[in-house]
C-alpha cells in the first residue's frame, strides 16, 4: 500500500491518526527521529571536543632528590627529569623546585613559579630572600610575601621523605589571586 | 519564536519558495519505502565527515605518531572509542547503503534517458566511496593497516606500461612510509570530501532537473503523484534512524581492536581487507601465473566500465525488468560471484581448528592426581619421571598411553609409576592431553 494519495475529505475513514492528520504524523516522526539521531551524536561529541579539559591527570609522586644534598636551613634548587603526558605524546622535561631542609629534618618545597605572574624566582643567600626578577616580588624563607606585586605567599607542593630520598608532587597553581588554587 | 525568525529571514531571501521547491517535488506514483536508500546513503556520508571531523581533533598523521593517536582516541577521549567506532561501521554502513541504492536504481531502470547522467555521476560516486575505503584503512599505521596497503598498491603496479609509475605515486615513492601516509590523508581527508560533495550535488542537481523515475509500470506511475513532503521524507528520516540505530550498536557491542602497530620489516602479518573487498581478495587466489593480470585490473577495469556506459549498453526503453531478462541476468549474475566469493572468504577466514574438550579434561586430571610431582611439562614439575613437554611427538600412539595408563609396567618394565586408579574416560581424556603436547601447536 504504498502509491495512494491522502483523501482530501478530512473526515474520510482512515485520515486520523493516535497524533492528528496523517500529515503531522509524518511530521511528528521525522523532527522525532531527527531529534533522536542528533541527540544521541551531539552528547557525546561534545563530550569527545572538551575531554582534555575535564580530564584531570592523576599527579605521581616524583623523586627529586635526597635529602643529605639539603643544607640545613638553606634553600637549593632541585632539577628532576620528569615524564610528562601531553596527548598521546610522553615527553621527558627538565623540571625543577625550591627545597628547605628544616632543622627537625622535615623539607618545605616550594613550587618555582612566582604566584604574581609565573616566572622562576631566585634565592639572594646574602639577603636571605627570595626574589623574583620579572616584577620585583620578594619572599622570606617561609614563603612570606616581604614586597612587591605578589598576591600571595610562594605555593607549597606536598612532599615526602622516604630513606633518605625526597617525593614531590609537582602542582601548577592559578596566578595572580590571592588564593592558591591548583591548576 | 523560530517561526517568526523563519518569516524573517523568508521577507528577505524570499526561502519559501525555496522550500517549495525542495519538498514539493513531485514522486511519480507516489511516496514508498523502496526509494529510502539514496536519502540513506546521504545520511552515512554526513555521519562519516561528523565523525572523521571529529576524529582529525586527535589524530596524527605520521607514522612516528599515528598509532597512539588512534590509540589515545580510543583509550583517553571521552566517547572517543564510540566515535571511532561509528566511523568504522559507518564506513560498512556506506558500502551496503550505496549498494542497495545502487541496486535499486537498477531493478527500477531508473538509468534511462533522460537518467543516464544521474547514473553516470553515480558509478563515479561509487568509486569515490571505495576510494575513501582504500585511503582510510591505512590511517592507523597498525599492521593490518600497513600490510593491507602495501598489497592493494603492488596490484596497481601490475597495470602494464604504468603500473610501477602509478604505484610509485601512491606510495610518494620507492617505498611505503611517512610520505604514502601523509597523501593517504590529504586524499581521505581534504581531495575526496571536495570531490564527493561535488558529485553529490550534481547528483542531485540532476535528480531535480529530470526528476524521480517512480515505478516501472507505467500504470502504477499514473495512479498519482506525491510530494517529496511529508511522507517520502518521513519514511526516509524512519530508515536514517534505523541505519543510526544499527551502526550506534555496532559500535558499542563490538570489540573494535587496533592490531599491533605497523612493522614494516615483519613480512610475515598475513592482512585481511575489510569484508566489502573480500569477494576480490577471494577472487586473486584462484588466479595465478600469466593469467593474473587479468584478475588484478583487466575484469575490474571492464565491470567498472560496463557499469559506468550501461545505460549506453542497454538501450531497450522499457524499464520493466521483465523486459531487460540480459540486464536482470547479468545483475543477478554478478550479485551471485560477488556474494559466494565474498562467502568463502569468510569461511576460509574462520575456519579455526576446532579444540578438543578432552585435552582440557585431560589437563585437568593431571591436575587432579598430582602428575606433576613426578612429571615436568614445559619447565613446570618434578624430575622424577621423563619430561612430558613433548610426550605427543615421543609416543605419538593412542594406544601405548591407554595401555600405559591402564597399567604402566605393562609397556615400561623398569617403570616406578604407580597404578593410578582411572576411569576409562579418565584414560582417554589423559591420553588426549599427552597426545597434545607436541612441538608444532
Amino acid at each position: 500500500m504504498t502509491s495512494l494519495p491522502p483523501p482530501k475529505d478530512k473526515d474520510a475513514p482512515g485520515f486520523y491518526t493516535p497524533i492528528g492528520s496523517r500529515r503531522t504524523f509524518f511530521q511528528w516522526v521525522t523532527r522525532a527521529a531527527v531529534g533522536v539521531i542528533g541527540l544521541c551524536l551531539s552528547i557525546p561529541l561534545v563530550g569527545y571536543v572538551i575531554s582534555p579539559a575535564l580530564k584531570r591527570r592523576e599527579k605521581p609522586w616524583v623523586e627529586v632528590g635526597g635529602t643529605d644534598e639539603l643544607p640545613v636551613g638553606v634553600p637549593k634548587q632541585l632539577d628532576y627529569v620528569a615524564t610528562v603526558r601531553d596527548g598521546y605524546l610522553e615527553s621527558k622535561i627538565l623540571k625543577a623546585v625550591w627545597a628547605v631542609k628544616q632543622a627537625d629534618g622535615q623539607v618545605t618545597v616550594f613550587s618555582p613559579a612566582c604566584p604574581h605572574l609565573g616566572c622562576g624566582y631566585r634565592w639572594e643567600g646574602g639577603e636571605q630572600k627570595f626574589k623574583c626578577p620579572c616584577h620585583g616580588s620578594v619572599y622570606d624563607i617561609t614563603g612570606k610575601v616581604l614586597a612587591g606585586p605578589a598576591p600571595r605567599r610562594l605555593d607549597l607542593l606536598p612532599s615526602n621523605v622516604q630513606d633518605g630520598r625526597l617525593l614531590v608532587i609537582y602542582k601548577e597553581f592559578k596566578s595572580g589571586i590571592a588564593k592558591s588554587v591548583e591548576l | 519564536m523560530l517561526n517568526r525568525l523563519y518569516e524573517w529571514l523568508d521577507g528577505r531571501l524570499h526561502l519559501k519558495s525555496v522550500e517549495k521547491t525542495l519538498l514539493e517535488e513531485p514522486i511519480p506514483g507516489g511516496a514508498s519505502w523502496i526509494y529510502v536508500f539514496g536519502s540513506a546513503t546521504l545520511f552515512l556520508f554526513v555521519l562519516q565527515a561528523v565523525t572523521g571531523m571529529f576524529l582529525a581533533i586527535y589524530y596524527a598523521p605520521t607514522p612516528d605518531h599515528a598509532y597512539d593517536s588512534v590509540e589515545f582516541i580510543k583509550n583517553q577521549v571521552t566517547f572517543g572509542w564510540f566515535v571511532r567506532g561509528l566511523h568504522h561501521w559507518g564506513a560498512s554502513g556506506m558500502v551496503v547503503a550505496v549498494g542497495l541504492h545502487m541496486l535499486q536504481v537498477f531493478l527500477y531502470g531508473a538509468y534511462k534517458p533522460p537518467r543516464e547522467l544521474m547514473w553516470m555521476v553515480g558509478v563515479v560516486l561509487f568509486l569515490i566511496v571505495l576510494g575513501f575505503a582504500f585511503t582510510g584503512y591505512l590511517l592507523p599505521w597498525d599492521q593490518t593497516a600497513y600490510w593491507a596497503t602495501q598489497i592493494g598498491i603492488n596490484m596497481v603496479g601490475t597495470v602494464p606500461l604504468v603500473g610501477d609509475f602509478l604505484a610509485k605515486i601512491m606510495r610518494g615513492g620507492e617505498m611505503l612510509g611517512a610520505l604514502t601516509l601523509s597523501r593517504f590523508f590529504a586524499v581521505h581527508v581534504l581531495f575526496l570530501p571536495a570531490l564527493i560533495v561535488a558529485g553529490i550535488v550534481l547528483h542531485l542537481f540532476i535528480l531535480r532537473r529530470v526528476g524521480p523515475a517512480g515505478p516501472w509500470d507505467d500504470e502504477r506511475a499514473s495512479l498519482g503523484s506525491e510530494t517529496f513532503y511529508p511522507r517520502q521524507v518521513y519514511m526516509d528520516a524512519v530508515v536514517m534512524l534505523g541505519v543510526f540505530a544499527v551502526i550506534a550498536a555496532m559500535a558499542i557491542l563490538v570489540p573494535l581492536p587496533l592490531t599491533d602497530k605497523a612493522n614494516p620489516s615483519d613480512t610475515s602479518f598475513v592482512p585481511v581487507p575489510e569484508w566489502y573487498f573480500l569477494f576480490y581478495y577471494e577472487l586473486l587466489k584462484y588466479v595465478h601465473g600469466p593469467l593474473e593480470p587479468l584478475a588484478t585490473w583487466v575484469l575490474p577495469m571492464l565491470i567498472i566500465l560496463g557499469m559506468l556506459f550501461w545505460p549506453f549498453i542497454d538501450r531497450r526503453k522499457s524499464r520493466h525488468p521483465a523486459s531487460r531478462p540480459i540486464g536482470m541476468a547479468l545483475g543477478v549474475l554478478f550479485l551471485l560471484a560477488v556474494f559466494s566469493l565474498l562467502g568463502v572468504s569468510v569461511k576460509n577466514l574462520y575456519a579455526v581448528k576446532r579444540v578438543d574438550p578432552a585435552i582440557a579434561h585431560g589437563k585437568a586430571v593431571f591436575a587432579r592426581f598430582g602428575c606433576a610431582g613426578c612429571h615436568r611439562v614445559h619447565g613446570e614439575g618434578g624430575a622424577v619421571g621423563p619430561d612430558l613437554s613433548y610426550a605427543g611427538d615421543v609416543r605419538p600412539e593412542r594406544q601405548w598411553h591407554v595401555k600405559h595408563f591402564r597399567d604402566p609396567r605393562s609397556v615400561s618394565p623398569a617403570s616406578i609409576m604407580p597404578k593410578f586408579p582411572l576411569s576409562e574416560q579418565e584414560i582417554n581424556d589423559l591420553t588426549s592431553y599427552m597426545l597434545s603436547l607436541k612441538k608444532a601447536g
